[in-house]
């Protein structure tokens, strides 16, 4: 009779720590998640922080590309005013492809190409769209590692049991792989 | 009676326990997949690996020279790697931060790394600066090096020359910069600090080994505990006795009790290594030459260019 109070006691305190640690575990994750996703909006607003330069320096040049510039303030408008993940990163995509047309754009321009203030601009903007991607993708990577967790046995339990939900990837625009084309003669 | 109750118990536990084995495998089977286009060059051979081979060995000693030097004064931990190619589904960007992330280049700390890539038959090179050196190496400045000093020079085929001349130009900016002397925090301390966590850990390994063979040979438990007194005593007699040195006291004894009770329990001569042997066997330990980067990471910074 000891021996089974015994076992059962034992039992029930390895169910508890096994809980709290699963528990913690999801916690921290979950924080991993959140943690990655600042870093993302970070870099956005550091690219919002350079886009008025470029298009500053350029604007004069590029007299017959008014819609790209509407495109760009039209997307920064729609980024601020977003407030959940997926409207900023519906928006942020938007700026994206805004974006990369008008530096198809500035390098079929001879002129604003061989200005060396674009050209440390089109730097910085390159180096921003890489830093971008590449922590969307730790972002997607962090987001795996929570959905993995939370879906495998046994945690799963503990998710459903604590209201963990799966969190959902950054996906990119479709068509956003492929190179935009730039037509000059508009 | 007994087998009885036993035999029901079985028969309920089988669905259990297959319920069990089916929720295991089919989570492991519904993972997401993994893409692997990516494809190391190897390890790393030192602060110069010209995998490439498109650089002299006059250079390469040279460049390490000097990477070295700006190791020691600045902190800052240079790589320069050649490669034949990128491979097809990958960018020049990405594939930096891939091996920059895989070979952790630059202190784990401070993420002083930089990597030049050279993919020779794609003419295509990139710096990628770590998170810490951001600051110093700007992506302009690594945009006008790869413009002005290595493009020129790899058009005329001179890749050793148009690296070395980089690294100059990057020991220039970096040692130059307002930030180089916080970059200068105890250099080579990333090195040393990973021997001195082995040797810990295996001076902590040798004396358990040694006090369970000792302890194991007498088949009395009582001399762990005593020796578990003495070591707490030692403790409190550099901490101060009250109330460390009496925890470590009670807390050590007690060890000592369970530790000796445990080895000498195990029938001697049973064990070849004495207690936790597979610890100690399953070193396989480094092999020699290059020990490894420190562990730092990237965040996508710097710049590309094609020749």
């Amino acid at each position: 009779m000891k021996k089974t109070l015994l076992i059962v006691g034992i039992l029930a305190l390895v169910a508890v720590v096994y809980t709290w640690s699963s528990y913690n575990g999801l916690v921290a994750a979950r924080e991993a998640v959140t943690a990655q996703w600042q870093q993302v909006e970070t870099l956005y607003q550091r690219r919002f922080d350079l886009i008025p330069n470029l298009v500053a320096s350029v604007k004069g040049v590029l007299n017959q590309e008014q819609t790209v510039f509407a495109d760009i303030a039209n997307a920064r408008a729609k980024y601020s005013g977003a407030q959940s993940v997926g409207d900023k990163a519906t928006a942020a995509n938007q700026v994206e492809s805004a974006l990369s047309r008008l530096l198809v754009i500035v390098e079929n321009y001879p002129t604003l190409k061989s200005s060396e203030t674009v050209r440390d601009l089109m730097t910085q903007l390159e180096g921003s769209e890489n830093r971008i991607s590449v922590e969307r993708g730790r972002f997607n990577e962090s987001v795996k590692t929570f959905n993995t967790t939370i879906k495998k046995f046994p945690k799963n339990i503990f998710a459903s049991l604590f209201g963990f939900d799966v969190i959902e990837y950054f996906e990119a625009q479709t068509g956003a792989e492929n190179a935009p084309k730039v037509d000059l003669v508009q | 009676m007994e087998y009885e109750v036993r035999s029901k118990k079985k028969t309920r536990a089988i669905p259990w326990v297959f319920f069990v084995c089916v929720a295991i495998l089919s989570s492991s089977f519904f993972l997401p997949p993994t893409s692997f286009a990516y494809t190391s060059p190897g390890k790393p051979t030192g602060l110069v690996n010209d995998f490439a081979g498109i650089i002299s060995s006059q250079e390469i000693q040279s460049i390490g020279q000097k990477l070295i030097s700006l190791n020691q004064t600045t902190g800052a931990e240079v790589v320069v790697v050649t490669i034949s190619t990128i491979g097809d589904d990958e960018t020049i960007e990405s594939y930096a931060e891939k091996l920059f992330k895989e070979w952790g280049i630059g202190n784990k700390e401070t993420d002083t790394g930089l990597l030049l890539l050279v993919a020779v038959n794609d003419r295509q090179m990139r710096i990628e600066t770590g998170y810490g050196i951001e600051g110093a190496v700007t992506d302009i400045q690594a945009g006008n090096i790869i413009r002005n000093v290595m493009t020129p020079a790899f058009k005329e085929g001179k890749y050793g020359q148009g690296i070395s001349d980089a690294v100059d130009a990057l020991t220039a900016i970096i040692s130059g910069s307002p930030e180089a002397a916080q970059y200068s925090v105890e250099p080579k301390s990333t090195g040393s600090s990973g021997w001195n966590f082995q040797g810990i850990f295996f001076a902590f390994i040798i004396v358990i080994n040694i006090l369970s063979r000792i302890l194991g040979a007498t088949k009395s438990w009582w001399l762990g505990g005593i020796l578990g007194a003495l070591a707490g005593g030692i403790v409190g007699i550099f901490t101060g006795f009250f109330p460390i040195g009496i925890g470590a006291i009670v807390l050590l004894t007690l060890f000592g009790l369970l530790f000796d009770f445990i080895v000498s329990k195990r029938p001697p001569g049973s064990g070849g290594g004495g207690f936790w042997p597979m610890v100690l066997g399953g070193h396989g330990g480094k092999s020699g030459g290059f020990g490894g980067f420190g562990g730092g990471s990237s965040g996508g910074g710097g710049s590309s260019g094609r020749w």
